[in-house]
């Protein structure tokens, strides 16, 4: 007995508490596992998440120039960050984000801090996707851009759930994909070519490219930007709706899994 | 059992948060700085990196208060302004004002904008417009400056600026042939 008492997590007896009822213990492999997913839960949220979306930030932006083949850091337009803040509404309305599972008074500053930096980051890797869904200037962007802020602008206003979002998102973000990358891509004429083979070899696509002031990037482009949207989305399957303990289940399996 | 596992976890927890904070951080101005450098393959990076962390230190200086002009580079400068090399005296006052916050090398900008553009017959009024810019940057800097180049014969922003304006304005004097026989200043 004497023995017992000295280490406590040997127990050979039922446990009672004070009022007598039965205090059940888990066993140790289940801790263990508890620990385990606590853990690969943190690494999850505060390493692998913010690597995702910076690294989208970093590519979202990211076009190769058709003539030389240099890198093009091409910055988001002003209405690519009012975009990322509707998505964002979009997200804490459809529950993929709790505000209140993020950022709480009785979490640790600490905590809130961190918790901040990672939802920067989603901010920047949405500002980026819309910044590589858009096409770059004149016409074509001003259609695009109606046709998102009129998509994000219903879904305001829409029943949501996250599952309904992730759909909603995905035909969005492709549907736009294949619009830039695809069709628009397809209608520009190569870069390097003189005026007179311009004319000569293709004026149709010359004359559209003029035309709707398309931008000449090389094909890589297309390639980087589908990584960058697809890492994205990503991103956002493994965010967890909230990093609360108590809604562990919930943090874990992601944000398809939530009804 | 439970009480020492809640411990490590939340001491891990604790290491978890500061060390994505610090990885967000660091991996987060590499991003900007991509987007501020525009580097236009990865062998540019480094000599990006080093001239952004140059314009650092320099605004470092200027919002401490210590920023001062690099005067080797500005002797270079005058030494070229004398020689009536113009275009290679303002790259090294340029060089030797990085954030055109020094009046006196601006004036010198200016005055060589006007020396370059004077001509005996017709004056190049591009270039006085430059150095119209630049004289603004002085009287933004210092209302009252002087030079103390004996070397200049208009010391102070007015009476340049009379100079260039004058230079622009197209005038019955303008065709006046005495005129090819005034002296640049």
């Amino acid at each position: 007995m004497n023995e017992v008492l000295q280490k406590p997590e040997t127990v050979d007896g039922e446990l009672v508490d004070s009022a007598g009822r039965e205090i059940v213990l888990p066993d140790s492999s289940a801790v263990s596992r508890e620990v385990q997913h606590t853990n690969n839960a943190l690494y999850l949220r505060y390493l692998l998440l913010p690597f995702i979306f910076l690294t989208v930030a970093l590519l979202g932006g990211l076009r190769i120039a058709g003539e030389d083949g240099a890198f093009v850091f091409f910055r988001p337009a002003l209405v690519c960050l009012i975009f990322a803040a509707i998505l964002l509404v979009l997200f804490a309305r459809a529950g993929v984000l709790q505000t209140d599972g993020w950022f709480s008074e009785s979490s640790p500053p600490l905590k809130n801090v961190a918790n901040g930096f990672v939802v920067a980051t989603l901010f920047a890797a949405a500002t980026q996707v819309f910044n590589s869904l858009l096409p770059e200037q004149g016409l074509p962007f001003w259609i695009v851009a109606f046709c998102f802020f009129w998509t994000l602008w219903n879904n305001l206003f829409a029943d949501f759930d996250a599952r309904k979002l992730f759909r909603s998102l995905g035909g969005l973000f492709g549907l736009a994909f294949v619009a830039k990358y695809l069709v628009l891509a397809n209608l520009t004429a190569p870069a390097g070519r003189t005026w007179f083979e311009a004319l000569t070899e293709n004026p149709g696509q010359e004359a559209i490219t003029r035309l709707l002031d398309l931008p000449r990037y090389s094909g890589a482009t297309g390639y980087i930007q589908f990584f960058a949207v697809a890492l994205f989305l990503l991103g956002l399957y493994l965010f967890p709706a909230t990093t609360n303990i108590q809604d562990r289940a919930g943090n874990l399996n992601g944000p398809l899994t939530r009804s | 059992m439970y009480s020492k596992d809640a411990g490590i976890i939340a001491m891990k927890e604790k290491y978890i948060q500061i060390l994505g904070i610090a990885m967000t951080l660091v991996y987060g101005v590499f991003v900007i700085f991509l987007y501020a450098a525009e580097p236009r393959s990865l062998e540019e990076i480094p000599s990006k990196a080093i001239e952004t962390v140059q314009n650092a230190a320099t605004k470092g200086t200027v919002i401490t208060g210590t920023y001062e002009i690099d005067q080797p580079r500005f002797n270079e400068g005058l030494a070229a302004f004398r020689q009536n090399n113009f275009i290679l005296a303002r790259d090294a006052f340029a060089k030797a004002d990085p954030e055109r916050r020094d009046a006196k090398t601006q004036y010198y900008i200016a005055y060589s904008f006007y020396r370059q553009g004077w001509g005996r017959l017709t004056n190049d009024d591009a270039l006085f417009k430059q150095a119209l810019e630049s004289l603004e940057r002085v009287n933004f800097i210092d209302k009252n400056f002087r030079s103390d180049d004996a070397d200049l014969q208009l010391r102070t922003p007015a009476e340049l600026k009379n100079e260039l304006e004058e230079g622009l304005r197209v005038t019955a004097d303008d065709f006046n042939p005495l005129k090819v026989l005034r002296e640049r200043k």
